[in-house]
Parts: C-alpha cells; structure tokens; sequence
C-alpha cells in the first residue's frame, strides 16, 4: 500500500488545542508521528528576565490556559525558597483547597474534551457545566474566573469571604451528586470501555524510561504523587490516598482522572474541617523595591497534570535571571506520544493524545 | 543518606565539588567531560527520573551552565520514602564560544525533547543527537534568542516598526 504524510492538527476535528502531529500512514496505519509543538510559543521564560519579581506574578499563569493555578504556586514557592519568606499557618490550608478546587476544575476541562473527542456530547456538557460552577466559586473568591493571580509569596491575596465555606460544600456537594450520572453514562458504559480499553497501552518500565509523571505513571501502578513524595501547602495534615490503576492503557488513565476528583473533593472537606484561625498573609517588604538574594531552586508540586517543577536562578538582582518550568504535558506531548502512536490506527490519534492530557500551552510556555 | 552518597560521590569522581545546601539537597558541580559518567553512576544509585535539563547564559564568566535535575521514582511501589524527597542538581560549565556536548539521551531517553530546545532556544551543540531540528520558534534568528546578549525588546523594535502603515482610504 502506497505510503503517505498526514497532517494531524491544528486545524483537525479529532485535535483539542493548539498543536499538530504530523503522521506517516500506510492505509489505516501509523508508521511514525512526529509532535510538532510551537502553536503557542510566547516566550515567557525570556519575556519573564524582563520584569520585577513581582510584575511576574499576573503572567506566570498565563502560561497553562487550563490550569493556571498551580503556576501561580509554584512561582511563589520559588520566590519564598529563594528570600526566604514565611507562610502563615491558615494561607497553606486555604492554598490548598484552593489547589485543590482547580484540580477538579481542570479535571472536568479534561472530561470534556475527552468526552466531547469522543462523540459523548452529554457527557462534555455535563462536565462544562459542573466546571463553571467552580469558576464561580473561584470568581468569589479572587474576583476572576480563569486566571485568578491570588496565592502569593507571603500567602493569598484575600481570606475566604463570609459565607464561602458553605458555597463550596454545596457546590461540590452537588457535583458529587452525579458522580451516579457520569459512571452510568461514561465511565462504566460499554461503549466508551471497548473505545478506550487497550489504546495507548504503556508499561511502567516504558513510564518511567520516558520521564512520565501524574496519571499515565499512576495509571502503571505506582502511586507516584508530588504531594506525598514532598509535600507542600497543607498536604501532609491530612488523611488521603493516591489513586492507581494497573493496566497502563486510556481506559486507566481516565479512571485515575475520576478518582482522583473524587479524592480531592473529600481532601477538600477535610481541610475544611481542620483548618485553622488566623491570618493569610504575611506582611513581606514592598513588593516593588523586591532583590531576592543570588541563589538557585528547583520546586516542584503536583498539577492535575503531573510532576510540574520550576527551576529559578537568581543574582541578586531586581528581575529573575532564568526561569525553566518543567511541565508534565512536555514528555507527554513530545516522547510517549510520539511513541504510542507507532501501529496505532488514525481513529485512535486524539483518543491517545487526550488520554495522554496533552495541554499545548504547557509545552510551548 | 546525603552524607553516605556524597562520599561514595567524591570517592568516585575526582574533580567534583558536592554540596549539601538543604536537606533535601545535593548540588554537584562537575567538569562537563565526566558528566555521563556521573549521570550513569546516579542512575544506578536509584535516581531515575531527569526531572528536567536546563542551561543559563553566565554571560560575564563567558560560559553556559547545564544543569540536570535528578530525583527518584519509587522503587517498591507502595510506599513513599525519604529518597523521593531529594533531588540533585548537577551543574557543569561549556565555554561560549563553540558550546558542544555530548548528548545524554543513551541514559535518560526523555532528555531528547529537552536538548532540542536548548540546541533551539541557546544553540548549544549536542554531538550524536538524532534529530536536532527547531521545536518551538518559528523564524531563523541570528543569535539564538535565550541567550542573555539577544535583546527582545529591540527585536520586537527592528520586526514590527520596519512594517509600512498602511493608508486606509475614506469612503
């Protein structure tokens, strides 16, 4: 059969995001993908060397559209690794329920397109719907939906708003309530096991072989989590369990994804439950006359995503000097999805790539 | 467990500083020629996962850093012990003119991606690696754009001013 070159994205149906894999076919056949990232290239880690420290803040979580939560904390991890600033006792709590609550939010972004790639239109719906209501959540407490700029070093921006504590166990309550609906519909439904199961099989030596983190590790069998292996924020003071499959395919990786959400909501309700009195922010020296001391650090915390790490060189000046994020969609997008698609049939290319919870952005920063 | 790696560290390597900074820290610095080595030597000692390579244009000493960053995937697959805490920095220093490097991808397979952004975005050379074709930019630059002496802004300057306006007639 004759041998021909596919374009796959960015302008495709089967394609969610700014991103393209140029395929080689022989009828229905992969013989070879290669990941051609760059859609989104902005610059920001040079574009970063440009501004203060602080001017960093409202940019750093541009960078992932669809999780920009988890930048903001690592930025001012970084920040207080680096000048040595204190966090109060109730902002770790409060980051991380805050943390917590994106997680989900983005977890339903990801059901949705995984859904919706998927021809489960009701699915997608649902899950859209159940994410604005935690964009609303988070519209009250930091004034934005997407992009919220509110964890910063020293703390949060604001406390919880009188009242907030019950929205977000009414809120989540009533996203709980159709975890029935989903398993039904999705999860456990016949159609989606025979789309999903077996697709982009990954073995857990080939995982760790390809700089996997998150759930294509967690769907091998390890219980890899940044926030047991070192915890940050709240994580360590309370009770919870990391969710694992062992089978390595999508079908997996998409039930890691569910129990990861319903793990987090019940994180959720327990630092509710135990979170302390007190401030939320540590008053730090005017942000605008900051020079952080020469040094370097490398951080790390668990995005929805996986292993999400910043690596920050500073020379004791009023600007970062570099700045390297270390994004899980990276090896993702660009090793193992060019491996899992060698022999696999074109129906199944954005099926492996959305199981794989490929974000373009992340890659291209 | 730092004090023990450290020694078994210098014991094997002799032009190597290790530093302890934190406690859940190691930095060593290393001559670039005897970095594989080091790597190879890490990665048995259990620390599999390259979390990430990166490099810094030290413009005033005239040299690029490379900087690996290890940490470990978990060995029993229930457990979380301190090893996973722990992550080391390995830095090693290729002069500015001609930077070359051998390429690392025969240890750690995921370094691929990475090395073709540096080779991209800071034009350091790295020998035997397959495909270092452009990942990210769009455009050719004269000087890769990373590096500290490429100037963004008058970049953006040069770029976009050299555009003529365009007259827009009334109707």
């Amino acid at each position: 059969m004759r041998e021909l070159e596919l374009y796959f994205g960015p302008q495709h149906l089967g394609m969610v995001g700014n991103f393209s894999i140029t395929l080689k076919v022989e009828g229905d056949r992969i013989l070879e993908a290669q990941a051609n990232p760059g859609y989104l290239h902005r610059g920001f880690e040079k574009l970063m060397e440009y501004r203060t420290w602080i001017q960093n803040f409202p940019m750093v979580c541009r960078i992932n559209v669809v999780e920009p939560d988890s930048m903001e904390m690592i930025y001012a991890m970084a920040v207080e690794k680096l000048a040595g600033i204190e966090v109060p006792e109730r902002a770790n709590y409060v980051r991380s329920i805050y943390l917590e609550l994106a997680r989900v939010g983005s977890h339903l972004f990801g059901l949705w397109a995984y859904a919706n790639m998927l021809g489960f239109d009701t699915v997608a719906q649902w899950a859209m719907y159940h994410r604005d209501l935690v964009l609303d959540l988070f519209e009250e407490l930091t004034g934005g939906r997407v992009y919220h700029i509110y964890i910063w070093p020293g703390g949060v921006r604001r406390d919880f708003p009188p009242g907030f504590k019950e929205k977000v166990v009414n809120t989540l309550h009533s996203i709980g309530g159709c975890v029935p609906d989903y398993d039904a519909t999705f999860f456990n439904n016949r159609l989606f096991y025979e789309r999903a199961n077996g697709i982009g099989k990954i073995t857990q030596e080939q995982a760790k072989q390809w700089g996997a983190t998150g759930q294509t590790l967690r769907a091998t069998g390890m219980p890899y989590d940044i926030r047991k292996a070192e915890p940050y924020a709240a994580y360590d003071k309370v009770d919870w369990d990391v969710p694992t499959r062992e089978d390595g395919d999508a079908y997996s990786r998409v039930w890691v994804i569910r129990d990861e959400m319903i793990e987090s909501v019940h994180m959720i309700f327990k630092l509710l439950d135990v979170m302390p009195e007190g401030s939320v922010y540590n008053r730090v020296p005017n942000p605008f006359k900051w020079k952080i001391p020469k040094g370097e650090a490398y951080v790390r915390c668990e995005s929805s995503r996986g292993e999400l790490g910043l690596y920050m060189v500073s020379n004791g000046d009023d600007k970062p000097y570099r700045v390297h994020f270390r994004t899980p969609s990276y090896p993702n997008g660009l090793i193992i999805l060019e491996k899992l698609l060698k022999n696999a049939s074109i129906a199944d290319v954005g099926n492996i790539m959305i199981s794989l919870y490929v974000v373009a952005p992340e890659i291209d920063r | 467990m730092n004090n023990s790696l450290r020694q078994k560290l210098e014991a094997t390597f002799k032009d190597i500083q290790v530093s302890i900074p934190e406690d859940s820290k190691i930095t060593i610095t290393a001559e670039s020629d005897s970095v594989p080595a080091i790597l190879r030597f890490l990665k048995d000692a259990g620390f599999d996962h390259l979390a990430l390579l990166s490099a810094v244009d030290w413009i005033e000493d005239d040299c690029f850093e490379l900087c690996f960053i290890l940490t470990s995937y978990m060995q029993n697959d229930d457990e979380v012990t301190g090893r996973q805490r722990l992550h080391i920095i390995l830095k090693t220093r290729i002069p500015r003119e001609k930077p070359q490097f051998k390429t690392v991808i025969g240890i750690f397979p995921n370094a691929e991606p990475y090395e073709r952004e540096i080779h991209e975005l800071f034009g350091i050379n790295f020998e035997g690696h397959p495909r270092l074709t452009p990942l990210l930019l769009e455009r050719e630059y004269e000087i890769p754009p990373f590096r500290k002496d490429f100037d963004t802004r008058k970049y953006v300057k040069d770029l976009f001013d050299n555009i003529p306006f365009v007259e827009i007639e009334e109707k």
